[in-house]
């Protein structure tokens, strides 16, 4: 069902060929509506990160999650990830009590550098993770955030 | 229709910093309205990033990014001129685009 509205979207999948044909995009996991979407319907961070194929990172202090300590709004929590790891290629986050854990992955080719800044919505207090993939192992980092508002529900 | 994406490209020496907001509800499907009904899931769960357009970043979302979502990256190697896009995809199968020129300030 995915599939079909994303084909349908983007017009054919003629229109995506020339970005499988760079090695960013792999078959069957173009802009993560395929396999990936998996992990984003998982219920615990560790269903998630085994459906990533993550279940086994490493903690690693060459990367790092920046959050508040406390953010005062559940809807908009700002982070921030950088992975100084070499030859990372993608970034996770998950916040382990969320009703859905998983809530990005950045796939990033050689000319961006593997961190980013955003907003992300916290359902309540809790374990904020970044997930690492680089030459094809897994690392990852915790930072526990306590929320004053959640920001999924109601 | 939708309010347009935002989006800024500069340029500090040869590293280029994108920064994108993307006006979104980005709807969880799990609040309710005041009448108690569920408000569906509405929100982006794809977003291509692309540099003189070829793809160079790759985004999957659930339904935990923020409204409006916002977003910083850091480029290598990009200079004045070089046209910068963006692309997301949402589960209703409605998309948006823009692009920017780098340019120093």
């Amino acid at each position: 069902m995915r599939r079909r509205s994303f084909l349908q979207a983007f017009g054919s999948a003629a229109a995506l060929a020339p970005l499988v044909g760079t090695g960013l995009l792999k078959p069957g996991m173009a802009l993560g509506t395929e396999s990936g979407r998996d992990a984003f319907e998982a219920r615990t961070a560790l269903d998630a990160l085994r459906l990533l194929g993550a279940g086994a990172a490493e903690q690693n202090a060459a990367l790092i999650i920046r959050a508040p300590e406390i953010a005062e709004n559940g809807a908009a929590v700002p982070i921030e990830g950088i992975s100084a790891i070499p030859g990372t290629t993608q970034l996770t986050v998950l916040v382990d009590k969320n009703p859905f854990p998983l809530v990005l992955q950045f796939s990033f080719g050689p000319e961006v550098l593997p961190r980013f800044q955003t907003r992300i919505k916290m359902a309540e207090s809790s374990r904020l993770r970044l997930v690492a993939m680089a030459g094809g192992r897994f690392y990852t980092v915790f930072r526990d955030v306590k929320v004053t508002i959640g920001g999924c529900g109601e | 229709m939708a309010d347009p994406i935002k989006i800024r490209a500069t340029l500090k020496g040869s590293t280029g910093e994108v920064r994108l907001l993307i006006p979104h509800p980005m709807e969880s499907g799990l609040r309710h309205d005041p009448a108690g009904q569920t408000i569906p899931a509405h929100y982006i769960t794809s977003m291509t990033l692309s540099l003189n357009g070829r793809s160079i970043l790759e985004a999957g979302f659930g339904t935990a990014v923020s409204a409006n979502p916002l977003f910083t990256f850091q480029l290598q190697d990009v200079k004045a001129g070089d046209k910068v896009g963006v692309a997301w995809l949402d589960n209703r199968g409605q998309r948006g685009s823009t692009e920017t020129v780098f340019d120093t300030n």
